[in-house]
């Protein structure tokens, strides 16, 4: 409905701003460029909302945050999955390489999910259902690659061969 | 729940748009074909359920913030 669209304190925002602020139960102010919005358009599985927008962890972290722009408490981590799985090889089916809309390696951004924990050997990765982002938009695919696990431990050592 | 008998090359119209066709049975297996509008996202239940939970786990786990990986810090 509109009239309360209206009233969405979020939708009062300059459309123009380069920045934006938005609330956050992890940070404290949450300022976006507007480069960093990602839309999608299905959302992502089985989490609500639509807009999302990508934050850096922080220092030289290979992770980054995929912020809801829409609940102040949801947020993911997520890394590109090449930083562990040096291997990792996405396969998409037909349609949904189409909903893409790019088939250009080199022109999407590929990110997987990460199961945190306080400790970093605890983490892991799923490999299933990478989100691939072209252009602002992005979609949680699934992966036909046959080994793809849905939790799959971080590849650790590869960090430590890429400093040493 | 609808319950209904198809053969093999039958369809069910699901609304205006989503099609779903048996191709083949092989012993106890069903070959499905769906067409469905690129709106529509179409998923095996079982991957769906697990990508579901590791999403939600992935935003309920996390902690404050992340341990910086040792490797990662030169």
């Amino acid at each position: 409905m509109l009239v309360s669209k209206a009233q969405d304190p979020k939708e009062l925002l300059p459309p123009m701003a380069t920045q934006s602020q938005f609330p956050s139960t992890r940070f404290e102010t949450l300022e976006v460029t507007e480069s960093a919005i990602i839309d999608f358009p299905a959302g992502l599985i089985g989490l609500p909302g639509r807009r999302w927008a990508l934050v850096p962890a922080g220092g030289e972290s290979p992770f980054r945050w995929l912020h809801s722009l829409e609940d102040a408490d949801l947020a993911l981590p997520v890394a590109a999955p090449w930083t562990f799985f040096p291997d990792f090889a996405v396969e998409l089916s037909d349609a949904d390489s189409e909903l893409v809309g790019s088939d250009d390696p080199d022109a999407v951004e590929v990110l997987v999910t990460v199961r945190a924990t306080t400790e970093l050997s605890g983490f892991s990765a799923n490999l299933r259902a990478p989100i691939v982002i072209f252009e602002g938009r992005g979609h949680q695919l699934i992966n036909e690659a046959p080994d793809a696990p849905v939790r799959a431990s971080l590849q650790l050592e590869r960090l430590a061969d890429r400093a040493a | 729940m609808l319950i209904i008998t198809r053969r093999p090359d039958q369809k069910v119209m699901i609304g205006d748009d989503v099609v779903v066709e048996v191709l083949e049975i092989v012993g106890n297996q069903v070959r499905l074909g769906v067409q469905a509008p690129q709106s529509i996202r179409v998923f095996r239940e079982e991957i769906w359920l697990a990508v579901k939970e590791e999403n939600r786990a992935a935003a309920q786990d996390a902690p404050q913030t992340l341990p910086a990986p040792a490797g990662a810090a030169g």
